[in-house]
């Protein structure tokens, strides 16, 4: 008995169920500490889509011949993507959402806007003495900035949400026009630049903090795109007026090309460069497996997932020669000026081609990659898609970003930053511009600039009106590839209805045992004649956010 | 006093005053007992306290007999106190159950309790107890749903689904963070019990041990207050009893393969139906259209003339062996003097995986000890220790059946010489054994220590105290090595030895929980004027519940001849450190009162005050409170004519419990460290914060009302138990998805307390005893039902009426109507259908008739994968000395969706079943065609891939035969049984015909559950 009263006094415990959490800090804490404050600002910063996620963009458009046959990406081989089926290409958080990329950047966009209203609010509020509060204010308004410039380059106008709310407020959210989205998105980066430093050397800590540069930088493309056919229906010359003076802002900002155009692209945060105005960076304990998601099967990678990320024939052909004529005519033909050997299509071409696409014959790290099939059909190179379904179909593989040396494997975690704004870009942007507004020399000028950091000659003065558009397209199709640009600006220029529904190209490529000489076929791999329709320019929003909102209106056409 | 009294006349002159106490088999005494002089009227019964005295003379035989028990005699001598400890006839209904912090009497009852015996479990030979157990208790729906060695994935529910998932995400078994307790939470399920402790090691229990199993299903659960309201399974693990040592040893040799694994597609027919994918990507074109596979590349796979560069590869055949094996060692010794009792039993199960070439093995060690000892007349104490070693091996590469039926036939696995291919991504499952391991050494020891004072002054007051200490260490090392394979070369035709450039990289991961519980309780038991009989319990029970881990990881080895973290690189990259901890408690208040009168009219009354720490203060505890009731008609008088009924009786429940599974600190505004982000070269740290609070968290509430009728008919020839029950589930613990914006921006939100759930079924038991000359045999038969329906969770309206899913069973899904397919293009063009529909898609039916199809086609089905009906059938026949059981158990209105099927002839080169492939639509085959085209297009899920999961299989059979005492004698031996017996042995399935019908819905490539065959001998001496 007594040993009973013992026992149960040692054991009973009043304060039980008083625990505290072993793995967590409080609100209170957050916002009363420096280091707190600042890694709190730090994550906003992942609100931006980088594009080194297992899809790449590429794959939605014409850059690749989109092989996926599950996870997401499928939703963009045959544009079979609705209102019904589009959140699958969202999600919160990276698990959620590990293969996507955040294309539905619907969720995700407005999780990570909230984040940083409550970032904003606490600043306004706290009395903790805060050295640069007005620069961390300043870089949350950028992060504001770009995630509204992600909603709106695929969405159209979207609600303005500027304030953090609270679990059971009832608010109907309506979508602002596209203008005044992008006037809020103005009036953050003006203000922000007022607190910003112009910019960071890539050899700086704080490289790839908002800086004043990042903020003219977002400002040339998000005014790009406000002057764009898609958002400027009535082609107001004012947008694009805007749009060139936000480009000029950064002209004599001390930004240059860099030398290498191949080298530029494996290029990680510390390495000196000029050209790379605003960029994600990684290390290898937040790194990336890019490379190996996107290489074929050779280092064991996995081409893309199922090689859907082999670059199709429809961008390869868009590479000029090196004489500076395209290969081909707008009709398809074989442009006789430019010299195009269809039994010799790798030969002289525009050095970002080699610079972006492996191919046939290419050595690679010291391998020879050979992606022939015999006549016969019974042999075929160790690249070839018959040897397994993680090369490429399209008997190409994605180069740009690729490491040329040091470890290639799953284990190896990359550190290649991901370009989000690069001087090459507001030259171009610039050229746009200048081109809609009538001023077709500057035009020319900045195309040729960029061309001629590769050893391309000039756009010759004769090109000129719809031809001289059709470059400036195409050089921005050939600079940016892969940057995750080329789908959004099809849309934009609205091409993308001709653009998406031409089938996906490539040339199998057959030897002949016995002589060793090989014969290029060009195959439609992939039909997607039909499958885009104009509504297509705009993403859906999901079924039950409108359900969710009454006010909420669904993009056009959907 | 008053039978001494009466009876004290009788006295002989030899004859001396004989007492003692009749106890249960647990020590608890028993009151009523009849005590009778043999072949006299002579007799007594035991008093509240189970003490009886009687005259008796020497030589004279008292016979102790009570109602659920043996009868026992005892020859009188010079002895003057004899003790008695009853042993329950589990032959007889009326036997004792297990319940909340006690036991009761059958017949006196008044919940609705289900009970097996540990005897009915041990004839199956799973090496998982909890698959022992589908079929067995009626309102326990248990299904497998994969079959790994050491980690079967089971469904285990009680009355079906009664409450909502809040996290949309969760895959029943997709435990994607070991290390995250609260990564994999499902509200539905029950609270398992063991020796009482709520402990979640039920399948890894050694059968052997098992006194029983009880599951509490309706308000008396609400002793369990708090976490009863999804049920109670309770457990009860033997012990030792008075009399002779009883030594038993048993060992069974099985052999086990999977049940069925489904026919995949051959080498021609794969490459065929790619062929007609791709046909169908490059726009059906009539002419210049390359196949990928050649036309004489497909003849060549269907002749096998070229095993090498055209083989004809059966994945399932080379990977999965014949047959494996499956042992188990059984020890177990039991006895006691009138003091102490003791059971020390030891168990080792040895299961070898299903997979050729693969570490996959499981090692299952059980050892307990358990002793209680009376220390003195009045003060008794016990321990019972239960250690279980699990050893789990894998390999380092998780092979899953994905790997294995969804290989692409058409590439090698084992060249014909001998050496093995890489398979696609040098992943042939046949390489795994060369690239490491993945072991876990999972050591749980459970202890309980009980102490139980009869307080000596006061008669029927006793006094329980227990304490339970809980320690689980799991050591995990995961350990992966580079794998060598062979390579056909084809220019040299020489076979390249390769191997693959990855790291060698070790992680070890340590875990640790440890519970301990603590229990008081004080319990009071009286007879008041002989007819009145009254029980009460009362006590206080804390739990406190903690895990840690911590995890080390390291890459780049020298050698792979040292797999310890030291003999890796210590460059800083390659160096990886990961830790974590958890913990909660509980604090709870508990009772239990019961009033009879003469066994006739029933009352109980059970409560809980329970506390969670899950909850915020204020919100915290809880107040559970059920009352229920039983009419025993039998022993009423106008029924006692009716000789036939042996027993009859009503009974009826109301009560209120509570569930709290949902994660931890949702009523704090916190944040944890993560969502970094890079500045420079440098890791810049980040925090966030991954839930909203609700500050205003709180129990989930159940309201069960229950209503049985139980009947014993012609002396067991006939037995039934009916119950009907109704549940509503209220304060169900939901998060607002569904109707709050994303544009507010939340995190994800927190549980609150708005759902709502009603739940309504029955659950019918028949049983039928006879013998008939020397056969003696028994029918039982169960089968229970549950629906559920959805009464509120915050649903946004739908487009169309027919989505709703409120209205609806918890866990229906929606889907597309369909129809068949389009087989002709006629067909197609004469009905609303998408823009990427072509013919041989399946026709999905426009079911809001708006000519367009989308989303708002689709409707909720009322169907989910968790069974309504569920039932088992067991029949028992003895002959002689041999004895047979065969029991049945099945289940219907389950609906299972499988979109493996979807993915078919995709760039993927995944294959897929032949039942796919049968009869598919083809440019060739349009008319008749049945099934849709390779790579064919689905808007979602379609009704066309879901299936009735309804099945019957022979879960279990054994056949023993008992050798004859006169020859088992001559050995000294006391026992020796021969048995053989098996489980899974056949399955019919309505529908679901290609692979085991019981896989978890979504797809085919599951571990399916294994059919065992298995050959034992039992020998007690």
């Amino acid at each position: 008995m007594p040993v009973l009263l013992i026992l149960s006094s040692i054991s009973c415990d009043r304060n039980i169920l008083d625990i505290s959490p072993q793995d967590r800090i409080s609100d209170a804490a957050v916002w009363n500490d420096e280091v707190l404050i600042n890694a709190y600002l730090a994550s906003l910063y992942n609100a931006i889509p980088h594009g080194f996620f297992i899809h790449m963009y590429s794959k939605y458009t014409d850059e690749a011949y989109n092989s996926a046959p599950c996870c997401c990406a499928e939703l963009f081989v045959l544009n079979t993507y609705t209102p019904d089926n589009i959140s699958s290409m969202g999600g919160l958080s990276t698990e959620e959402n590990w293969c996507t990329n955040f294309l539905y950047y619907w969720d995700r966009g407005y999780f990570y806007l909230r984040k940083v209203n409550v970032f904003l609010e606490k600043m306004e509020e706290t009395e903790f003495e805060l050295e640069d509060k007005e620069k961390l204010i300043a870089e949350a308004r950028f992060v504001r900035a770009y995630i509204y410039f992600e909603l709106i380059k695929r969405f159209g106008g979207v609600p303005i949400v500027a304030q953090a709310y609270e679990l059971g407020e009832e608010v109907e959210f309506e979508r602002s026009s596209f203008d005044e989205c992008v006037a809020f998105i103005e009036q953050d980066l003006t203000e922000a630049i007022a607190s910003l430093p112009d910019r960071y050397l890539s050899t700086d800590p704080n490289y790839g903090r908002a800086t004043a540069d990042a903020c003219r930088a977002l400002l040339s493309r998000t005014l790009l795109y406000a002057a764009s056919p898609l958002f400027n229906p009535t082609n107001d010359q004012q947008k694009w007026q805007k749009a060139a003076d936000a480009a000029e802002a950064l002209l004599d900002k001390g930004y240059s090309l860099y030398p290498d155009y191949q080298e530029l692209f494996k290029l990680s945060h510390g390495d000196a460069q000029d050209e790379v105005i605003f960029s994600r960076g990684f290390t290898t304990s937040n790194g990336h497996q890019a490379p190996m998601h996107n290489f074929n099967r050779r280092y064991e990678a996995y081409g893309g997932w199922w090689g859907s990320n082999g670059p199709s024939q429809n961008l390869v052909d868009d590479y000029d020669m090196v004489n500076g004529q395209p290969p081909f005519l707008e009709n398809g033909t074989v442009n006789p000026a430019s010299g195009y050997d269809p039994q010799n299509p790798f030969l002289n071409r525009d050095p970002r081609f080699e610079a972006t696409i492996l191919h046939d014959e290419t050595v690679f790290r010291g391998d020879t990659f050979e992606m022939w099939i015999s006549e016969d059909g019974t042999q075929w190179g160790y690249d070839s898609y018959k040897n397994t379904g993680d090369n490429p179909r399209t008997n190409y593989v994605l180069k740009k970003f690729m490491p040329t040396e040091g470890d290639f494997n799953w284990q190896t975690i990359f550190t290649i930053q991901w370009p989000y704004i690069r001087l090459a870009e507001i030259y171009l942007n610039y050229a746009e511009a200048k081109f809609e507004l009538g001023d077709e020399a500057t035009a020319r000028e900045y195309v040729s600039m960029v061309r001629a950091r590769v050893g391309m000659p000039p756009l010759p003065e004769s090109l000129t009106g719809e031809d001289l558009r059709r470059r400036i397209y195409n050089e921005r199709r050939i600079e940016l590839a892969f940057e995750n640009q080329r789908m959004f600006d099809v849309r934009r220029w609205k091409i993308a209805i001709n653009i998406e529904n031409r089938p996906i190209r490539t040339l199998d490529i057959y030897k002949d045992m016995s002589t060793g000489i090989k014969r290029y076929v060009e195959v439609v791999l992939l039909d997607k004649s039909g499958t885009y329709e104009e509504k297509m320019n705009l993403l859906p929003i999901a079924t039950d956010e409108i359900q969710r909102n009454p006010e909420l209106t669904q993009t056009p056409g959907w | 006093m008053l039978p001494q009294l009466l009876f004290s006349f009788w006295s002989f002159s030899q004859s001396s005053i004989i007492q003692g106490t009749v106890t249960d088999e647990n020590g608890i005494p028993l009151v009523g007992v009849n005590v009778v002089i043999q072949g006299t009227t002579h007799g007594t019964i035991t008093d509240a306290n189970g003490n009886y005295q009687i005259e008796a003379g020497v030589g004279s035989t008292l016979t102790f007999s009570f109602v659920g028990y043996l009868s026992e005699s005892v020859a009188v001598g010079a002895q003057t106190v004899i003790n008695i400890t009853l042993v329950p006839d589990v032959t007889q209904l009326e036997d004792v159950v297990v319940v909340g912090y006690g036991t009761q009497r059958k017949e006196t009852l008044t919940g609705s309790i289900s009970k097996v015996d540990g005897e009915e479990i041990t004839k199956s030979p799973s090496v998982n107890l909890s698959t022992s157990l589908a079929g067995k208790l009626p309102g326990l729906i248990v299904n497998q749903r994969d079959g790994w060695p050491g980690r079967e994935f089971l469904d285990i529910l009680i009355r079906g689904n009664a409450t909502m998932d809040s996290d949309p995400d969760y895959e029943p078994g997709d435990d994607d963070d070991p290390n995250d307790p609260f990564d994999v939470i499902n509200p539905n399920e029950p609270l398992v019990v063991i020796d009482g402790v709520p402990r979640d090691n039920l399948s890894r229990l050694n059968p052997e041990d098992i006194e029983s199993v009880t599951v509490l299903k309706d308000a008396s659960a609400a002793i369990y207050g708090a976490r009863g309201a999804n049920g109670v399974i309770l457990v009860t693990t033997k012990k030792g009893s008075q009399g002779a040592s009883v030594f038993n040893f048993s060992y069974s040799y099985a052999i086990h393969k999977p049940t069925k694994i489904p026919e995949m597609m051959d080498a021609a027919t794969f490459a065929e139906a790619y062929n007609e994918a791709e046909w169908n990507r490059q726009g059906r074109p009539d002419t210049g259209y390359t196949p990928f596979f050649t036309d004489e590349a497909i003849q060549r796979y269907r002749d096998g003339t070229d095993p090498i560069l055209y083989p004809n590869t059966d994945w399932p055949g080379e990977i999965i062996k014949d047959y494996s094996y499956l042992q188990k060692v059984n020890l177990q010794a039991k006895g006691g003097s009138d003091k102490t009792r003791y059971l020390l039993s030891f168990g080792f199960t040895d299961q070898d995986g299903n997979l050729k070439n693969n570490p996959t093995h499981y090692k299952q060690f059980n050892a307990r000890a358990r002793i209680d000892v009376d220390l003195t007349k009045s003060l008794s104490v016990g321990a019972n220790m239960n250690a279980i070693f699990n050893d789990r091996t894998y390999a380092s590469q998780p092979v899953d059946f994905v790997g294995i039926l969804q290989s692409n036939p058409t590439l090698v696995a084992v060249y014909p010489n001998g050496l093995i291919a890489p398979g696609r991504f040098r992943n042939n499952p046949l390489l795994f054994d060369r690239g490491g391991y993945d072991k876990t050494e999972d050591y749980p020891l459970y202890t309980t220590f009980t102490a139980t004072y009869e307080v000596p002054f006061v008669k029927g007051l006793a006094l329980d105290a227990s304490y339970n200490y809980d320690l689980r260490n799991e050591f995990q090392k995961w350990y992966r090595t580079p794998i060598y394979y062979h390579e056909y070369n084809v220019e040299t035709g020489e076979y390249d030895r390769m191997i693959t450039d990855n790291p060698i990289e070790l992680r070890d991961t340590y875990r640790k929980w440890t519970t301990s519980l603590f229990n008081f309780r004080v319990s009071y038991k009286t007879t008041i004027n002989r007819d009145h009989n009254i029980s009460a319990m009362a006590g206080i029970e804390q739990q406190s519940w903690k895990f840690s881990w911590a995890q080390a990881y390291r890459k780049n080895f020298v050698s792979p001849a040292i797999p310890q973290i030291d003999a890796g690189s210590t460059d800083p990259e390659d160096k990886d450190n990961r830790g974590g901890a958890a913990e909660t408690a509980y604090n709870n208040y508990f009772g239990r009162m019961n009033y009879d009168f003469k066994r006739k009219y029933l009352l109980e009354f059970v409560f809980r005050y329970d506390g969670s720490q899950v909850f915020p203060e204020g919100k915290r505890y809880g107040f559970f409170p059920a009352v229920s009731a039983g009419w025993r008609l039998s022993e009423e008088k106008f029924l006692t004519n009716l000789p036939f009924i042996s027993e009859l009786k009503l009974r009826g429940s109301y009560g209120e419990l509570g569930n709290d599974r949902v994660p931890q600190w949702q009523y704090l505004q916190s944040f944890q460290f993560g969502d970094n982000y890079v500045f420079g070269g440098s890791d810049a740290p980040g925090v966030f914060s991954s839930v909203l609070p609700n500050t205003n968290i709180t129990w989930e509430v159940s309201k069960k009302l229950d209503f049985g009728l139980v009947a014993e008919l012609w002396d067991g020839l006939l037995g039934t138990d009916l119950t009907v029950f109704q549940e509503k589930r209220s304060n169900i613990l939901w998060r607002r998805n569904l109707s709050v914006s994303h544009v507010f921006g939340f995190p994800a939100l927190p549980d609150e307390n708005i759902g709502k759930v009603d739940n309504h079924g029955f659950e019918l038991v028949l049983n039928h005893r006879n013998t008939v000359g020397d056969l003696s045999y028994s029918i039982i038969a169960n089968t229970s039902f549950a629906r559920s329906e959805i009464i509120f969770m915050d649903e946004v309206p739908p487009a169309e009426p027919y989505q709703t899913e409120t209205g609806h069973p918890v866990g229906s899904g929606l889907y597309y109507k369909t129809d068949g397919i389009f087989n002709t293009q006629e067909e197609l063009d004469s009905y609303p259908h998408s823009g990427n529909t072509r013919v041989g898609d399946i026709k999905i039916l426009d079911l809001n008739g708006d000519s367009v199809i989308n989303g708002n086609d689709r409707y909720r089905t009322n169907q989910s994968p968790i069974p309504e009906y569920v039932f088992g059938l067991t029949l028992n026949f003895q002959y002689k000395g041999f004895d047979l059981t065969l029991f049945f158990q099945g289940q219907t209105n389950a609906y299972s969706y499988d979109y493996t099927l979807t993915e078919f002839g995709e760039q993927d080169l995944d294959n897929n079943a032949v039942y796919r492939a049968t009869n598919r639509w083809t440019r060739y085959n349009q008319e008749g065609a049945t099934m849709p085209r390779a790579d064919s297009y689905e808007p979602g899920a379609t009704d066309f891939f879901l299936y009735d999961a309804t099945f019957v299989r022979l879960k279990n059979a054994e056949l023993g035969y008992r050798l004859p005492d006169k020859l088992i004698s001559r050995i000294k031996l006391k026992d020796v049984r021969v048995f053989v017996n098996g489980t899974n042995l056949l399955t019919w399935a309505k529908e679901i015909t290609w692979k085991d019908p019981e896989l978890r819905s979504g797809d085919f490539t599951e571990y399916p559950p294994l059919r065992i065959i298995n050959f034992g001998v039992n020998v007690e001496f």
